[in-house]
């Protein structure tokens, strides 16, 4: 006998078993289920974690956009916008953008590597807390929103003069913004504080 | 929800006391634990990022097209990452890169070939820079004003490989035909590709002019399309149709007459065949170019059989040749 938890739905209080991975518990009267912890935090997290990771690449390598006028070809990458703005003297715009388009996600997502890896290591757990309050610092700077909004905008105002087609890279990018958001939603920061000997998934 | 919670209770309390224990809070309840089938099925996600990632890869590295070289004289126009490579205008290819060559004598630039389009990387390909040109009456290559200039190619079909050199001015698409020399006593308005006219139909075009061996005429290379190569036969008569003819009569006034508008600009040549026409002319006939034609050749009003529209025009690279119904004739 492990814990005794009440169920959320019919307010049961019950006996908790240890919970293996890969399975629910189930209310013994509602059957419905019963959530002590978010389920399969960690694992989850990893897997989020590991999917933006992969797609941050191919994100920051292609095109966002490709602009076609009269068969000349416009093609930006998220780097080149950054060059092109800190060219024009955008110091400024230039450097926010860098921050929140190139850096926040790739320290977002070494973060939760780090954090969701060494996770049962009995060092570094003020690491791990460190590491977790900055995440949730940069969380608002992951501001993709203007960055898609001005895609957006572009692709509409351009539409008359010019063809915009959004590159691989405007996908990938969504796509890393999506999981990493997802990653940090589904981490239980309780992991945080279990001691390595009651560690519950 | 506090109701139910106390009769909760309430039942554990009765059941604990038929057991005959009072402590009620032992005798909970288990909840069950069941298998989650979908467990795992978040790990898709890393998976198929991987894969959309190898994807790119394959497509970027391995189905991709190849990068060819092409030497120019003259790269005037060409724009790194933006100009396109064309073929039946359609965009082939991008140009990668333009450098000097090492010796400073070349612009070396890099074409990435789209994948469907590697067969181009063959030898006898010929490249050239399509630029707007200006010329007497002839426009071309409009279009680039606007999108900038393009790399237009001709497809050879040689060995495989990846080195070219350019040529200058786009290859003249020969066309079937019958190319004849006219001997001149001057070129007047007459310049390459001016038309040959037949009562103002134009049927061929000037394709070469130089002046001839002793320099006593200019010889005037044309070529008649294969359809109206029967027009022309041995006596056919020759003049100079550019320019405008202005004729003074005291009763007919100001008479002005021009072959066409085209070759008010650019000159051009009419010619004339009798009604008693002779054998057809061959590739190589040379006639004598008048200045001025004779009134009565332009009565002349022969009814000429004209050959059929040729098939040849669907093969692109076929040559000059003489249709069998020519040398029928001929015999």
């Amino acid at each position: 006998m492990d814990k005794v938890v009440a169920c959320q739905t019919c307010g049961l209080v019950q006996e908790v078993d240890d919970v293996p991975f890969g399975a629910v518990v189930k209310c013994a009267r509602c059957n419905f289920q019963i959530l002590h912890r978010r389920v399969g935090s960690r694992a989850r997290t990893l897997a989020f974690t590991i999917a933006a990771g992969i797609l941050y690449f191919p994100s920051n390598l292609y095109p966002l956009i490709t602009a076609e006028y009269q068969g000349q070809y416009a093609q930006t990458t998220v780097l080149k916008g950054i060059q092109t703005l800190w060219g024009m003297g955008q110091y400024f715009i230039a450097c926010l953008v860098f921050c929140t388009s190139i850096l926040t996600p790739a320290l977002k997502i070494l973060g939760l590597l780090f954090i969701t890896l060494t996770l049962h290591w009995p060092r570094y757990q003020k690491t791990r807390a460190w590491m977790y309050k900055v995440i949730r610092v940069i969380d608002p700077w992951n501001m993709l929103e203007v960055f898609l909004l001005a895609i957006g905008v572009s692709m509409v105002e351009m539409g008359e003069v010019a063809t915009v087609h959004p590159g691989r890279g405007v996908f990938s990018f969504a796509a890393v913004v999506v999981l990493t958001l997802l990653a940090t939603l589904t981490f239980d920061p309780r992991l945080l504080w279990d001691t390595p000997k009651k560690r519950y998934e | 929800m506090n109701e139910e919670r106390r009769s909760d209770m309430r039942m554990e309390a009765r059941k604990s006391q038929k057991n005959g224990m009072n402590d009620t809070v032992h005798h909970l309840p288990k909840a069950k634990i069941q298998k989650d089938p979908l467990a795992w099925f978040f790990w898709a996600l890393p998976v198929a990022a991987a894969m959309l990632c190898a994807w790119f890869i394959l497509h970027d590295f391995v189905f991709a097209g190849p990068t060819i070289t092409i030497y120019f004289q003259d790269a005037q126009g060409l724009q790194e990452q933006n100009s396109m490579l064309r073929y039946r205008g359609i965009r082939v290819g991008n140009v990668t890169s333009l450098k000097l060559a090492r010796d400073g004598q070349m612009v070396v630039v890099r074409v990435k070939l789209e994948h469907s389009a590697a067969n181009i990387a063959r030898q006898g390909s010929l490249f050239w820079i399509v630029r707007p040109q200006l010329k007497l009456g002839e426009v071309s290559g409009l279009q680039t004003i606007v999108s900038g200039s393009y790399i237009a190619v001709q497809p050879g079909d040689g060995v495989r490989t990846n080195v070219f050199t350019a040529i200058a001015e786009a290859p003249i698409v020969p066309v079937p035909g019958i190319t004849i020399t006219l001997l001149a006593n001057n070129l007047d308005s007459l310049e390459n590709q001016s038309g040959i006219f037949y009562r103002g139909v134009q049927v061929g075009e000037v394709t070469g002019l130089q002046l001839g061996q002793n320099s006593r005429f200019v010889v005037v290379q044309a070529r008649i399309r294969q359809e109206y190569a029967p027009l022309v036969r041995d006596n056919s008569e020759f003049w100079n149709a550019g320019g405008i003819n202005a004729h003074v009569g005291l009763f007919s006034g100001l008479q002005i007459s021009a072959e066409s508008a085209a070759t008010l600009v650019s000159g051009g040549i009419a010619f004339a065949t009798p009604e008693n026409y002779g054998a057809a002319a061959t590739n190589g006939t040379v006639f004598s170019l008048n200045e001025k034609p004779d009134p009565k050749w332009q009565n002349w009003n022969p009814a000429i059989p004209l050959g059929q529209t040729p098939q040849a025009s669907k093969t692109n690279n076929a040559m000059p040749q003489i249709s069998p119904q020519i040398n029928q004739m001929n015999q």
